[in-house]
């Protein structure tokens, strides 16, 4: 090659690369446009922008960084960087909703803004720095904002026990350990209990065969006499735990052979004394007598029954005990009578209360059950069933195992399949690309999943053997809400410090009171020492409060105290000698640190202190506005009629000075009275007296059935 | 040799633009309730639902644990203790009474009790009972409900700057 050639070369050669150098150069300079370009960039701009247009530029400014602003949060592995375009999230007055966003200020909440940024709560990927990766799940970053409507799962990821500040959370929790979901999968902080259903074991004992294919075939859905499908025969506001599962015809004679066929312990039925049978057998009004006991008895406090007023029907009672509309068409005359008399000779784990029942009563309550508490055409629509065969019988067993029965009902001899259903415990922080989806139609995110698995198993896995809820949308979302808080053990030691335990109290009386506490259950609506109901009020402290005789009188006879609480205490016909243990009990261990119930002297209240009392009580604090005495004044406070009879000097006294340090929550004020006043009011307060509550005025409460 | 360069160009080019191409995914448009902490069925209009924030939220507890017996006309307990009362207490929603009222206003009555701000003395003093921040969630509740809407009057902005 000759120079000139080489020359000729070079130059295309120099060509080219000058070329190659331009688009080179080009390349690199995309670089830092694209950084220019960056879309929190071009929000910061925005602020600043509009900062200027607010009366408070300023100050607004003053607060403004520019560059990525970000939030660490090393025990929670959480790095934040949305303050970096949310610049007024923290400014009170940028909190208007006609701010636009990304710049409105949060509202206020107990965890500052400053401190815990937004993915704590909100989820969605904090270190993105564009808005569709930040908030929306891409390719690369998974976990999107959760609807506000659920963020409440989120506070339950650290606070493992209930707040006030969360109702959805709780009441999601309390479903699902309500409806037993426990008894198939495995969740965070929601434990199986020992015994989720009844014990089947002596089932065929209680129920026919019959019932039990109508129970398997519709679980709580009748059908009415005017053709409408409703729940449990009525229209209940509870969901039924016992939900419906997809079962054949053919699977469902099985399984009702199988379970009629056990019958682990035969009972006697019961012998009347004759007399009792010979003096009410023939009376054309049993039923009513044994409606007037029933309701004297107060067993709406527990149970609830369909009552029609005009041409609405309703539910009225408790929801502790199962409904009782159509009972005496499920179970068997016999087997009544023994439960009523000793409820946990059935069930040991039964919630009701063993009541002293006298032959009277329990003749007359069974007979009131018996004819008026049921349907006819209940079974009209079961088939004709046969005695159940040995190969139905053994189907029937090897069903209940396969359908999962077994995951909530013990049968003696019979032993489940543990961990039937999947692990939930942490469903909640899983990624959509965790999720099996299979060729379901709905938007692929968890919220949709949790909601379709719930609505309609078959809509994600058509082979899925979870049976069918029916839970209203508020009980849907509130366990969507429970499920999206369980994101799994804390990913790091630092985390677990933050988690606020679940409290566990357990109270169990000793001794001769503790034989009475578990007789009639006095924990299912009452709490002491923190564990137990809160249907009726706390006695964590009643020995405080009320007094001795009161106490007894109460037990053998409880009256209406409260008007707000919407269930009334069942007489349980106690014997003087339990009433007594009861209020001896209370009076030596339920005392509060604050009442001093011996040191009072009744003698320093004077007659003109308690005229000065009443003034006080009617004129300048104006009491009545809450409480009653006699027939007039509020009942959203006790009634003070029979206050001098039953309550102690020193628990009125220290109730004046500050009623929420006796009971936490109480609904009454705390107010400044002087120690005057509260000496002058407590004296009126005494001389508060009636004399023998007349018996007929209580029955007479009764006959609304419980809810007044 | 010109090929050669066709290809380098479309390379770089094609480099250029490979990043523009990312798919970007779109923002879905929510549901407006989706957004709300808790939301409450209006009284007078059930079709209507409000959607309530944290403190609103906050504000619905507290009142149903201490205002409703009065406030309301069903109560956690059924009826209402408002007939009982002299003079009767204003409805929680009644917007008619209560829009006109400023924060400071029902601040005070709540935490003061009626009878120091001149109004029935069966109104009690809620300010040892029930915290300030308590008191004001119960405020932006009962403004979040009211019937008509409430309007929040317009301030002026203040004339000097804040530091």
């Amino acid at each position: 090659m000759t120079a000139e050639e080489m020359g000729k070369v070079s130059k295309r050669l120099r060509a080219t690369f000058a070329i190659a150098s331009v688009a080179f150069v080009a390349v690199l300079a995309v670089s830092p446009v694209k950084d220019y370009f960056q879309e929190w960039k071009r929000h910061e701009k925005d602020y600043v922008r509009y900062a200027q247009t607010r009366p408070d530029t300023k100050h607004l400014l003053a607060d403004f960084h520019s560059g990525i602003d970000q939030i660490w949060l090393p025990d929670m592995k959480v790095v934040d960087r949305c303050t970096t375009c949310h610049q007024g999230i923290t400014q009170a007055s940028l909190g208007d909703s006609s701010v636009p966003q990304p710049f409105r200020a949060h509202p206020v909440i107990p965890h500052p803004v400053k401190e815990w940024g937004c993915v704590v709560c909100h989820r969605g990927q904090g270190p993105a720095t564009e808005v569709a990766e930040a908030h929306e799940t891409t390719l690369a970053w998974e976990q999107p904002i959760l609807p506000t409507k659920y963020i409440q799962a989120s506070c339950g990821s650290c606070h493992r026990g209930d707040i006030p500040q969360t109702p959805q959370l709780n009441r999601g929790r309390q479903l699902l350990s309500e409806l037993n979901c426990a008894g198939c999968h495995r969740m965070q902080e929601i434990q199986r209990p020992a015994m989720l259903g009844p014990d089947l074991s002596n089932v065929g004992n209680k129920v026919t065969r019959e019932w039990i294919y109508k129970w398997l075939k519709e679980p709580h859905i009748v059908v009415d006499a005017s053709g409408n499908t409703v729940v449990d025969g009525y229209q209940t506001e509870e969901e039924p735990r016992m939900p419906q599962f997809r079962l054949t015809d053919q699977e469902i004679t099985a399984l009702s052979a199988y379970l009629s066929s056990l019958k682990s312990h035969p009972f006697e039925s019961y012998k009347f004394d004759p007399r009792v049978l010979a003096s009410l057998e023939k009376r054309p009004d049993l039923a009513e007598l044994g409606q007037e006991r029933f309701r004297q008895m107060f067993c709406t406090t527990c149970h609830s029954l369909a009552v029609t007023r005009g041409d609405e029907t309703k539910l009225i009672g408790g929801d502790i005990g199962p409904e009782l509309t159509k009972v005496a068409s499920k179970v068997n005359p016999d087997w009544l009578i023994t439960w009523l008399r000793d409820p946990q000779s059935y069930l040991s784990h039964a919630l009701m209360p063993r009541y002293q029942w006298s032959d009277e009563d329990l003749y007359k309550v069974t007979q009131y059950i018996n004819e008026k508490l049921t349907d006819p055409d209940l079974l009209s629509n079961v088939p004709q069933l046969e005695t159940p065969t040995p190969e139905d019988i053994q189907l029937g067993q090897r069903l209940f195992l396969e359908k999962g029965c077994g995951s909530c009902h013990v049968i003696e001899g019979v032993s489940p399949q543990k961990d039937f259903g999947p692990d939930l415990s942490s469903l909640g922080g899983k990624n959509v690309s965790q999720l099996e989806f299979g060729s379901a139609k709905f938007p692929r995110n968890i919220v949709s999943y949790i909601q379709a698995k719930i609505t309609d198993p078959l809509s994600v896995n058509t082979a899925a053997r979870m049976p069918q809820y029916r839970l209203t949308p508020a009980d849907l979302d509130a366990i969507t809400t429970a499920l999206l808080s369980m994101t799994g053990n804390p990913s790091s030691s630092g985390l677990e410090r933050l988690i606020v335990p679940r409290p566990r109290p357990g109270f169990r009386a000793a001794g001769a009171f503790g034989e009475v506490y578990e007789r009639y259950k006095c924990y299912v609506c009452h709490r002491f020492n923190g564990y137990g109901g809160t249907l009726a009020p706390d006695l964590s402290f009643e020995g405080s409060r009320a007094r001795r005789q009161w106490t007894i009188d109460f037990m053998k006879n409880p009256q209406t105290l409260r008007p707000t609480l919407i269930f009334r205490m069942p007489q349980f016909n106690m014997t003087d000698q339990e009433a007594a243990t009861i209020a001896d009990y209370l009076g030596m261990a339920s005392q509060s640190q604050f009442v001093n119930v011996a040191g009072g002297n009744l003698k320093q209240f004077a007659p003109e202190m308690a005229a000065m009392g009443k003034q006080l009580y009617e004129v300048k604090y104006q009491c009545q506005a809450c409480h009653t005495i006699g027939s007039s004044g509020g009942y959203v406070g006790p009634n003070l009629s029979n206050a001098g009879n039953w309550l102690n000097a020193s628990w009125i006294e220290q109730w004046l000075k500050n009623p929420q340090a006796l009971v936490p929550g109480a609904i009454e004020p705390r107010r400044t009275f002087t120690s005057e006043e509260i000496q002058a009011l407590t004296a009126y307060v005494l001389t508060l007296k009636q004399s023998g509550q007349p018996k007929a005025a209580i029955s007479g409460a009764a006959v609304t059935g419980g809810a007044k | 040799m010109n090929w050669r360069a066709l290809i380098l160009v479309f390379a770089i080019s094609a480099m250029a633009t490979l990043q523009a191409c990312r798919e970007k995914a779109a923002i879905a448009t929510t549901n407006p309730l989706l957004k709300a902490y808790d939301v409450e069925q209006d009284a007078n209009d059930p079709q209507r639902v409000i959607p309530l924030n944290y403190q609103q939220a906050q504000g619905k507890r507290v009142f149903n644990n201490t205002c409703v017996w009065c406030h309301a006309e069903a109560t956690p307990a059924g009826p209402s203790n408002r007939s009982n009362v002299t003079p009767t207490p204003p409805l929680f929603t009644d917007g008619e009474t209560l829009n006109p009222l400023t924060d400071e206003f029902l601040q005070n009555t709540i935490t003061l009790g009626g009878s120091a701000m001149g109004k029935s003395t069966m109104m009690p003093p809620w300010g040892q009972t029930i915290s300030e921040d308590e008191i004001r969630s119960v405020i932006a509740y009962i403004r979040a409900v009211a019937q008509p809407p409430y309007q929040p009057t317009a301030r002026p902005a203040s004339q000097y700057p804040v530091k």
